[in-house]
């Protein structure tokens, strides 16, 4: 079975990417456009991972993984924080908020999936 | 010099004055209450030898006067001698008392007593007067007067220094309480605050000086939320089209079958080229505006033909929100006087701001209306829309360079911006003579206007 993947983007283009880079690598897409629509998927739908924008609209990625790290079922999924906040300060607010590792936009595509199977290794039971 | 120093050295040298003032017109009074007192003795001094004399001549009693004079000489040390002539008609007995001192300060008084029932017999009496005596009584309690005063004066002056010392410390404290925070504001310690303590002028200094660090905290708060939101907006386009290239290569080599989506994301390149071309002109407009050299060349021009284009060209982004777009521009209305390319920026600002704003089911609408004022026609052209408004106490930070609404980011569709829109929109408007303004009630939309000279028609 295809691992699932869970992708949380305010902007259209990066959706895109994350959906073409993903899928192309074998993985089971969903996309959500700010952390509201990640949550309400959510409900229905348990990935195997989680990719977050952390600036959105209506609901960002902060409150998004706080809210993740708060229920039961979802606790464990491993999340990535995809952003273009660069500073040492911004990735140890991510890290102390709940997220698994922290990637800075623009990315390749290589990295991405490098860091995706290295999180979703470290979670494996 | 230290403000200590001149604090204490003022006060020293004011009190110092003061006190010499004083102690110097209270020693003259001194002087002339003690010469008056002289004139008084010696007024007493002369009336009580004269009744000795008249009591002796009635009472025929040479030897009464002769001891009364002895022991006024005893009480008075001021009445040197006198030499007394006893006249009983023809009869003259003379007698002399005390010496006949040569000092120059003697003055002699000359008395003549009759006898009131016989003027043939009178006394003369003629008594010197020392006056050095009185003089060296009157020097002794000046001098008695000046050392306390001068006692006094040195208690007094050293008190003042201490108490003005106190003074000027707990003043120089506040002062240089005041020195240091600026200097540590000055090395990039933001958002200290000082107690202003009493309400002095230290105190509106400090007052001031608090009002100063809020303000440099505030733009310092304001230069970051632009350096973050210009790290945005110059990043997340960049890294979409780095992205998107790379994923059209591997279309393209991945054969025919790759081709569609290779040409969707070129067009998605294009859009973000644009976007960042876009914000990289705002960037630069700001900068002229800054140095003054905003451009205009204002010319007769139409309008709504403008309008309906910028309205056209957010048709595809309304449609896809679910916004209608509407121009309700009079097609017969006048020419106005403006830029055409800088009125395009005005309108698809506004207009983007708007849609920004708008839910679905909401709309976008321009419309304008003609006024006349002193003489002259005006366009007053508005972008309205029916989406959440604004708080009243952001409207007016809206127009201020790199100010943005509270919580933009959680509130708005699509890509959030810089802060630069309004800026450049004031600006612009500014730049042709006309002003701009806001009318919003929260939750039923918001009215952005300007108005413009209109061509006049000959």
């Amino acid at each position: 079975m295809a691992t699932k993947v869970l992708a949380v983007d305010d902007e259209e283009d990066y959706r895109v990417i994350l959906k073409d880079v993903l899928e192309g690598a074998g993985y089971d897409v969903r996309l959500a456009s700010n952390g509201e629509d990640g949550l309400s998927i959510l409900k229905g739908y348990r990935p195997d991972i989680i990719l977050a924008d952390w600036m959105m609209p209506r609901m960002d990625g902060q409150t998004f993984v706080e809210a993740v790290r708060r229920n039961e079922a979802q606790k464990s999924v491993p999340v990535i924080m995809l952003t273009v906040r660069q500073t040492t300060d911004d990735e140890l607010d991510a890290l102390h908020f709940g997220v698994d590792d922290y990637i800075v936009k623009p990315f390749s595509p290589e990295d991405l999936l490098a860091r995706i199977r290295a999180v979703l290794r470290r979670a494996k039971p | 010099m230290s403000i200590r120093l001149k604090l204490t050295l003022l006060i020293g040298m004011l009190f110092a004055g003061v006190l010499g003032g004083v102690g110097a017109s209270l020693v003259r009074m001194e002087r002339a209450y003690l010469m008056e007192e002289e004139l008084q003795e010696l007024r007493i001094l002369e009336s009580t030898l004269r009744r000795a004399a008249r009591d002796a001549l009635v009472a025929r009693d040479e030897i009464l006067l002769l001891s009364y004079v002895k022991f006024l000489q005893q009480q008075f040390p001021a009445l040197a001698y006198c030499r007394i002539a006893w006249v009983d008609g023809q009869r003259t007995r003379s007698h002399s008392l005390g010496m006949r001192a040569s000092s120059a300060q003697v003055e002699e008084r000359s008395l003549r007593e009759r006898d009131p029932a016989d003027s043939a017999r009178y006394v003369q009496l003629e008594a010197g007067i020392d006056r050095g005596v009185f003089g060296t009584a009157v020097d002794e309690s000046i001098r008695r007067l000046t050392r306390d005063i001068v006692r006094l004066f040195g208690i007094g002056l050293i008190l003042a220094i201490l108490f003005s010392d106190l003074l000027a410390r707990r003043l120089c404290r506040r002062l240089s309480a005041l020195s240091s925070a600026a200097l540590e504001i000055g090395k990039g310690k933001l958002g200290l605050r000082l107690e202003p303590g009493a309400a002095d002028e230290i105190g509106a200094l400090t007052r001031g000086f608090n009002e100063m660090s809020a303000r440099l905290e505030e733009l310092d708060a304001l230069k970051r939320d632009f350096v973050s939101a210009v790290t945005h907006e110059l990043r997340s386009p960049l890294g979409a089209i780095d992205s998107f290239l790379g994923l059209i290569d591997a279309k393209l080599r991945s054969g025919p079958a790759g081709l569609a989506t290779g040409i969707e994301y070129l067009a998605r390149v294009k859009t973000n080229v644009g976007r960042l071309s876009g914000f990289i002109n705002d960037l630069l407009d700001v900068a002229k505006i800054e140095r003054g050299k905003l451009e205009c060349a204002p010319q007769p021009m139409n309008l709504q033909d403008l309008a309906r284009d910028v309205l056209s060209f957010f048709e595809a982004k309304g449609r896809e929100q679910g916004v209608a777009l509407v121009s309700r521009l009079d097609p017969g209305l006048g020419q106005v006087q403006a830029d055409p390319e800088r009125m395009r920026q005005v309108l698809v600002n506004l207009v983007s701001n708007a849609l920004k704003f708008t839910p679905k089911g909401g709309s976008v609408w321009i419309e304008a209306e003609q006024y006349r004022e002193n003489g002259r026609r005006f366009l007053e052209v508005s972008v309205c829309d029916n989406g959440r408004g604004i708080e009243p106490e952001e409207q007016q930070k809206l127009f201020k360079r790199f100010q943005q609404g509270k919580n933009i980011a959680g509130r708005v569709t699509g890509t959030h911006g810089t802060g630069l829109g309004l800026f450049i929109v004031k600006s612009i408007v500014e730049a042709h003579g006309g002003q701009v303004g806001v009318r919003s009630v929260p939750g039923k939309g918001a009215r952005f206007l300007f108005n413009l000279p209109m061509t006049e028609t000959r």
